[in-house]
């Protein structure tokens, strides 16, 4: 409760409006515009973003804050020191764990699951993690934009090649229905963008559209 | 996205232009660099794996910008991979860790100090000097390299052998493809393949066993796997291999039998086309005799069958374990018999055995018994792992064992012939074959050896069961002169290490897989004073004949004096080579001159004996008249293929009785894991360049030990959890990657890191094969264990400490 209310203060004094505070934490899933580079969708004020990830069995980014209490055990855990929590500057987000895969991805030890006390990361196996999709930029990836190239680094290093990440005539695939979103493929991709993409990226599943019914 | 709208339109424009006119744009870190971004474009061969894939180095101010493969060769088609693309990465002043100065200190203990080259070689000649008034000729030695141009390789073994007097010239492709020379010379008389990756687009079977093609050779994959696409179901493959790799992907049949047990599982292919009666009885009674033993006693075809007898595919299923069931092996022989044209393809897992010759002869019997070679499509190939182990050391003399153009060293009139070529006193050089490898570094342990010079290559790392034979290169009196690119293992133990010039930094010739000899001359200066390996040879052997007071010495080197090192030294080094000792040889490469390599855009396949026949790219494949000009010269009589190669005087294929042996080391209570090692894309050999272009390191940071899930489970050992596997030799502790890959009762480590504790030839055993003596890097011994959970590593590459 305590926390809670620090966040709210902090959320003020950042200028954020009361109304779209209370939009936010009231559970339903409100999404919210297109951010201004034309990435895909993101929860309003989310950190959370392309490569930039919430650790495996995450509740829905909606209500994560709300039932994260920002104890570090994840972050602490992680032998790669891939999970880092959020500074004071996220408003109410700070604290809450993230994974920069472009840096260190996720090699799903699952450690973090199994230390998390309040089943914000639900104890899962590594095959149901989804912390996001891999997509792969067919303008950037270098197999695909050109005609004589052979490099499949994100398939040598998927932990779940040949169903997560398949080959079709020497290209790339992503296969949506294994990718767990680990960003091993986007640490190994030789190639980065000026934009400071790589050719294949992973998105945050929730964020990819607003649902409309 | 940070990219306007006339960026994009400008872009879009760029790629299709150059999709029209066929180029591909190669990329930099930073930003695409378009074809026309480079001043110049210049054409060689890539440095790293045995394919021999043709590409141009874009250079712009002198600088190393961009590469890119060329379309018309018809090695890669244009196609490169990875490694092939990044490599400009390390040249000139690219990459701030190459070495530009001689280091030199007196004790291994000491640190390095920065010489003067005329310091250097007059060190190095005195030291060679030294070694050989006091110990003698056979105390100095040469550990060479199938990464050296064939040009370098080529002087420093007549410096050795002509000057020195000494047979120690070995080099690191006895750890490569030794058991495949031993396997072609036994088997068709004559080194290397019959046919060349023309094969790959006409053959409707692949055997590929004992190789991981798709990581090893993927620009040659590249080729197999369209073949296979564009006829799903003409053309079948099979894969056989202790391990699910990346190859058995495409494969229809994987043969997955238990390490070791491959001798059987090729004899019960025997057995299936023996009872069968799918051999090809017209060319085995026009071409074939059958041998066994060591006396090579010929024997008939009914001896033959009773030998095979032992070899049902029910017992072989139940000798080669894994998943092999007799179905299995009947179905492989009869798609391996029946095919219009079936291409064998295996590396290191068959010649990397005790019995690595065997193997090989093994395969070549499937194939002369089916009659499947000579024709389209059929062919016995053994794909090279470096880029010029077949070019410059196979060919041009750079084993204990053999002088240059596949002349042996203990057959005196061959020997004396060099002599002569060489302009040099009868005698001078010994009949006695040098060291192999293994004995090699096992004499400098003993210190039996003074002074050795190894030239681009990494046996501290590479040698297997190394900590043995570092001990040796760490003794204080023996002398260690390295000459290299980057910091290695090896040069950590030297006493002198000379800065190198990179490939496109000096000129000279690549011979690949398929007999194919290629140019790469000069575009870019080499960083700081780093040197061509031939003016090092040249200044030091000029050096060591004052030393010695030795005129011969002298006299080696002395067609060369006053040439300028970067085009008209090598050039007149190959002049000789090919002019003088390839004539009248199996590789005859007289029509191979520097001219007629630059004019084409690949290179010239052997024989090619005439500058018309070279023109037209050379022999496509061996010993078929009307296609092999030596076929026709050599032609005894009618028959459309003459099996001319110099060590079979009857002039036929020779098939061998081999029985099943296994490995030296069999896996116990103590030790009940096999252990097999082997190479990942992204990296190449001991990763001393590949580590140091920043992409490929960040794809592959650190070697793994690869455990099949069921072990995994019984040991309990997670993902990513450290595991240490220890042999009766050494310890490595590594993170576990548990994958459906190696066979259970097996694990694999990639041998590419130079972190000490993830260094797994520290594990591997040094065993070696009794003929080729080439050692089984592939099979040993090893138990493991999990030592801790999930560890953060960091990717670790050896620095100069000055």
């Amino acid at each position: 409760m305590k926390s809670r209310k620090k966040s709210i203060e902090k959320n003020r004094s950042k200028n954020n409006s009361r109304r779209s505070f209370l939009k936010l934490s009231a559970a339903a899933a409100v999404l919210v515009g297109i951010s201004e580079k034309g990435q895909a969708f993101t929860i309003k004020g989310s950190p959370v973003k392309t490569n930039v990830l919430r650790p495996p069995g995450a509740v829905p980014e909606e209500i994560f804050p709300s039932k994260c209490i920002r104890c570090g055990r994840c972050v602490e855990v992680c032998p790669y020191k891939a999970i880092r929590p959020l500074d004071i500057r996220s408003g109410i987000y700070a604290g809450t764990p993230l994974i920069f895969v472009k840096e260190v991805p996720c090699y799903l030890c699952m450690k973090c699951v199994e230390v998390c006390p309040t089943g914000t990361l639900r104890p899962i196996s590594q095959e149901e993690t989804r912390m996001g999709l891999a997509v792969i930029d067919k303008h950037a990836c270098i197999t695909w934009n050109q005609e004589l190239a052979l490099c499949r680094t994100c398939y040598n290093v998927c932990p779940f090649k040949e169903k997560a990440i398949k080959l079709n005539e020497l290209r790339p695939v992503v296969i949506d229905e294994y990718c767990t979103g680990c960003g091993l493929c986007v640490h190994g991709c030789q190639i980065t963008q000026q934009n400071g993409k790589k050719a294949i990226n992973i998105e945050p599943i929730y964020a990819y559209r607003p649902v409309k019914w | 996205m940070g990219l306007s709208r006339r960026e994009f339109i400008k872009r879009t424009a760029a790629l299709t232009a150059a999709s029209y006119v066929g180029m591909n744009l190669p990329f930099t870190n930073e930003k695409t660099v378009h074809a026309a971004d480079a001043d110049s474009w210049h054409k060689g061969t890539c440095r790293l794996c045995g394919s021999g894939c043709r590409l141009e180095l874009g250079v712009k101010n002198g600088r190393a910008v961009a590469l890119r493969g060329i379309p018309e060769s018809r090695t890669n088609k244009g196609y490169l991979c990875m490694k092939g693309m990044l490599f400009y990465k390390l040249m000139g002043n690219n990459h701030p860790e190459r070495l530009k100065k001689p280091l030199y200190r007196a004790r291994k203990d000491q640190p390095f100090k920065e010489i003067s080259w005329d310091e250097a070689l007059d060190i190095a000649a005195k030291e060679f000097a030294k070694a050989v008034k006091k110990y003698g000729n056979d105390s100095v030695a040469y550990y060479g390299s199938g990464q050296a141009l064939t040009e370098e390789t080529y002087i420093f073994q007549k410096v050795m052998r002509g000057g020195l007097q000494t047979n120690n010239v070995e080099g690191n492709p006895r750890l490569c493809m030794a058991s495949a020379v031993g396997g072609y010379i036994t088997s068709f008389g004559a080194d290397e393949p019959i046919g060349s990756y023309t094969n790959f687009e006409r053959a409707s079977c692949f055997f590929i066993i004992g190789s991981n093609t798709a990581e090893a050779h993927p620009v040659l994959f590249r080729r197999i796997m369209r073949r296979k696409l564009d006829n799903r179901d003409r053309v079948k493959v099979i894969n056989a291999d202790p391990r699910v790799s990346p190859t058995s992907r495409i494969a229809d049949l994987h043969l997955q039998f238990e390490p070791g047990t491959d001798l059987a599982l090729l004899n019960a292919m025997a057995y299936v086309i023996l009872e069968d009666k799918l051999y090809d009885e017209d060319f085995i009674n026009n071409y074939a005799v059958f041998r066994m033993g060591k006396e090579k006693k010929q024997v008939d075809f009914k001896k033959y069958k009773e030998f095979i007898k032992d070899y049902t595919p029910e017992k072989a299923a139940r000798t080669c374990g894994g998943n092999i069931t007799p179905e299995k092996i009947r179905k492989a022989a009869h798609w391996f018999a029946k095919s219009e044209g079936t291409m064998s393809l295996w590396t290191m897992g068959i010649n990397q055995r005790k019995r690595g010759v065997w193997a090989n002869n093994l395969i070549h019997n499937l194939h002369i018994l089916t009659g499947q070679l000579c024709k389209p499509g059929a062919d016995s190939f053994s794909l090279t792992g470096q880029p010029n182990a077949c070019g410059g050391v196979r060919e041009g003399g750079g084993l204990c064992h053999i002088l240059p153009a596949h002349r042996l060293v203990k057959k005196d009139k061959l020997r004396h012939e060099v002599e002569r070529l060489w302009g040099i006193p009868e005698g001078r050089i010994p009949p006695k074959p040098g060291y192999h490898t293994v004995a090699m570094f096992e004499a400098v342990n003993q210190g039996k050896i003074k002074a050795i010079w190894i030239n681009c290559t990494s046996p501290a790392q590479s040698l297997p069961n190394c900590d043995k034979y570092r001990k040796g290169m760490k003794r204080e009196d023996v002398f260690m002169v390295v000459t290299d690119i980057f910091p290695t293992k090896t040069t950590e133990l030297a006493n002198l290490i000379l800065p190198t010039a990179f490939i496109f930094e000096k000129t000279g010739v690549y011979g690949c897989t398929e007999r194919r000899s290629q140019l790469t001359a000069k575009a870019v200066d080499a960083p700081g004073e780093a040197k061509p390996e031939v003016w090092m040879v040249r200044e030091w052997a000029l050096r060591l004949a004052k030393e010695l007071k030795d005129p011969v010495i002298k006299k080696c080197v002395e067609p060369f004096l006053g040439k300028e090192p970067d085009y008209e030294l090598p050039k007149a080094i190959w002049d000789e080579y090919t002019q003088k000792l390839t004539k009248g040889r199996d590789n005859d490469l007289r029509g191979a001159t520097y001219e007629v390599l630059e004019k084409l855009p690949d290179g010239v396949q052997w024989p090619a004996p005439t500058k018309e026949w070279a023109l037209k790219g050379g022999t496509d494949i061996k010993f078929v008249r009307g296609l092999d000009p030596l076929a026709d010269k050599h032609a005894k009589n009618e028959l459309p293929f003459q099996f001319y190669g110099p060590a079979h005087p009857d002039r036929k294929l020779w098939i061998w009785l081999r029985p099943q042996k296994g490995p030296e080391e069999m896996p116990d209570s103590q030790y009940p894991f096999y252990l097999s090692t082997g190479r990942i894309i992204d990296h190449w050999h001991t990763s001393s360049m590949t580590g140091r272009i920043k992409e490929l390191m960040r794809a592959n940071p650190y070697a793994y030990v690869e455990i099949n899930p069921k072990d995994a489970e019984k040991l309990g050992i997670k993902p990513g959890d450290m595991v240490e596997v220890v042999s009766r030799r050494g310890r490595n502790v590594l993170p576990a990657k548990v994958y459906v890959g190696p066979c259970e009762g097996m694990v694999f480590v990639y041998w590419h890191d130079q972190d000490e504790d993830r260094m797994i030839n520290r594990v591997t055993k040094d065993a070696f094969d009794p003929g080729s003596k080439e050692p089984e890097f592939k099979i040993c011994a090893c138990r493991i264990k999990k030592v801790s959970g999930p560890k953060p590593l960091t990717p670790f590459l050896v620095q100069l400490k000055a």
